[in-house]
């Protein structure tokens, strides 16, 4: 055999086995605000002497349209319950596997580096401290942050005033980066989110009176078809992961047993 | 087809948005396209590949620029809001210049070449009967190119309306400001059961992106008719 050509099968043996050891890592789409905690949570994972699983990390909303779509995902990690029941609907949720297992908080956030503090209660003087700024937040419509948001400040009756003023990130994180780059004087995202930024800081915390409970149900796909995607989905909701969680500011959330 | 009201004034946004883009960026781009056909500097490469950076760069990156250059914060976008009070990140305005800077290297191609087509012996010509060199631009340069030129200002027309990675980036999505159609049709895509306005929105991309790069096509075969030359 030529050298080139033994070069090249040797290649596209090298390629197509590396192919199949990434074909056995589970895929997860998860919601924007996980990034950092599952990543935790994967690494642990990975130190167990496992596969490490691949992360796509986007807006609940456009997972679960992709999901829809037919995207190859072994598990999904919503923001929000109305997402995971779209993917359940259309019959894509490997029955019995459907834990809410996170919860989480919803704060209005600051560039760091000022001082004010707001009481987060009906009638707040948001509009007053905007000014002219924008407040930024995922897109109210359809990502979950922006739907709690504003059916938060609807019930504290400051949507009307505040609402030309929204600037609609396409996710949670996009909303955050405006904030931390000073260019909205104030944003609405999770309380993870502000942990995991040093660039912003607390200004008032929703309280949860205002919104639907945030929580964050996981999911096995009933197309899944990694080996490894049901012990990374049974680690994600244990004792040890929800633990990993928990030091990214998350709330562990029992509704339902395991 | 029936849009309602709340499409129409994307569509409106649009067009807006794209106009402002191409009647800034065209007159930019005839200067560097003159620069680049016939000056010769030090430096022309990097000039040339900077104009086309654009083109070829992510449009996100491009967006992320802007944002730290234009936004409130940025030295440009500071200096502009200081001085003038000039907002440019969430406003149209920013997403017209978002258009403006991605359309503008298709513009400078179409504009060189037509510019190279012209016969320089007509422009000599004119100078030996005594033309000044500002007559020789206006009354032979100028109108030998301009169905180039205007070529390139509906090719550029045609990518500002369909931009969408640098204005996301730079000036976000906020209904009726800068929220242009392909930002609308991306963010009505997750929402369940938009699908009608998707298709709408669409088809209007659709109709609008053709008719744009049909008459540029036009226009440049008319350009260089029997030099057999071609933008795209």
């Amino acid at each position: 055999m030529r050298p080139i050509v033994r070069l090249a099968l040797s290649l596209i043996i090298a390629v197509s086995a590396q192919s199949a050891a990434l074909a056995k890592a589970p895929l997860v789409f998860a919601a924007a605000s996980l990034q950092e905690s599952l990543n935790a949570v994967a690494d642990a994972w990975a130190a167990k002497h496992h596969d490490r699983p691949t992360i796509s990390f986007a807006a609940s909303s456009s997972l679960a349209k992709q999901i829809d779509a037919g995207a190859p995902a072994d598990i999904f990690i919503s923001a929000d319950e109305p997402w995971m029941d779209d993917v359940q609907k259309n019959g894509l949720v490997a029955p019995g596997t459907r834990v809410s297992f996170l919860a989480n908080t919803l704060v209005l956030v600051a560039p760091a580096g000022g001082t004010d503090k707001m009481v987060i209660k009906p009638g707040f003087p948001l509009a007053k401290a905007l000014g002219d700024g924008k407040l930024a937040m995922a897109d109210p419509d359809s990502v979950p942050a922006g739907k709690y948001g504003k059916a938060a400040l609807t019930a504290l009756g400051v949507w009307p005033q505040v609402q030309g003023q929204v600037v609609r990130g396409d996710s949670v994180r996009a909303a955050l980066a405006f904030v931390e780059r000073g260019e909205a004087p104030y944003g609405i995202v999770y309380a993870t989110d502000a942990f995991a930024s040093k660039k912003v800081r607390i200004v008032g915390v929703f309280p949860s009176s205002s919104h639907a409970p945030i929580t964050y149900p996981i999911a096995r796909l009933s197309a899944a078809s990694s080996p490894d995607a049901e012990g990374f989905r049974l680690f994600v909701i244990s004792k040890e992961g929800r633990a990993i969680f928990r030091k990214f500011g998350f709330l562990a959330h029992f509704p339902n047993a395991i | 087809m029936l849009l309602t009201p709340e499409e129409w004034g994307i569509v409106r946004l649009s067009l807006k948005v794209t106009i402002v883009a191409v009647a800034l960026a065209t007159p930019v781009a005839f200067g560097l396209a003159y620069l680049l056909a016939r000056a010769r500097f030090p430096g022309k490469v990097l000039v040339d590949a900077l104009v086309h950076l654009p083109l070829v760069l992510p449009p996100v990156v491009t967006g992320w620029l802007l944002l730290i250059g234009f936004g409130v914060k940025g030295p440009i976008g500071g200096l502009l809001h200081d001085w003038f009070g000039l907002t440019l990140i969430f406003r149209w305005t920013g997403a017209a210049l978002a258009a403006a800077i991605m359309a503008l290297p298709l513009m400078v191609r179409a504009m060189r070449l037509s510019i190279e087509a012209v016969d320089r012996r007509l422009e000599g010509a004119a100078r030996t009967l005594g033309a000044s060199r500002r007559r020789v631009f206006f009354t032979i340069t100028v109108p030998l190119a301009l169905p180039g030129v205007l070529a390139g200002a509906v090719l550029g027309f045609a990518r500002s309306i369909g931009e969408f990675g640098a204005t996301i980036t730079f000036v976000s999505n906020i209904p009726e400001e800068t929220e242009t159609l392909p930002i609308a049709i991306y963010a009505a895509l997750q929402v369940p059961g938009s699908e009608g306005i998707v298709t709408r929105l669409a088809i209007i991309s659709v109709v609008l992106s053709l008719g744009a790069l049909v008459s540029s096509e036009i226009l440049s075969r008319r350009a260089g008719a029997g030099r057999g030359q071609h933008v795209l």
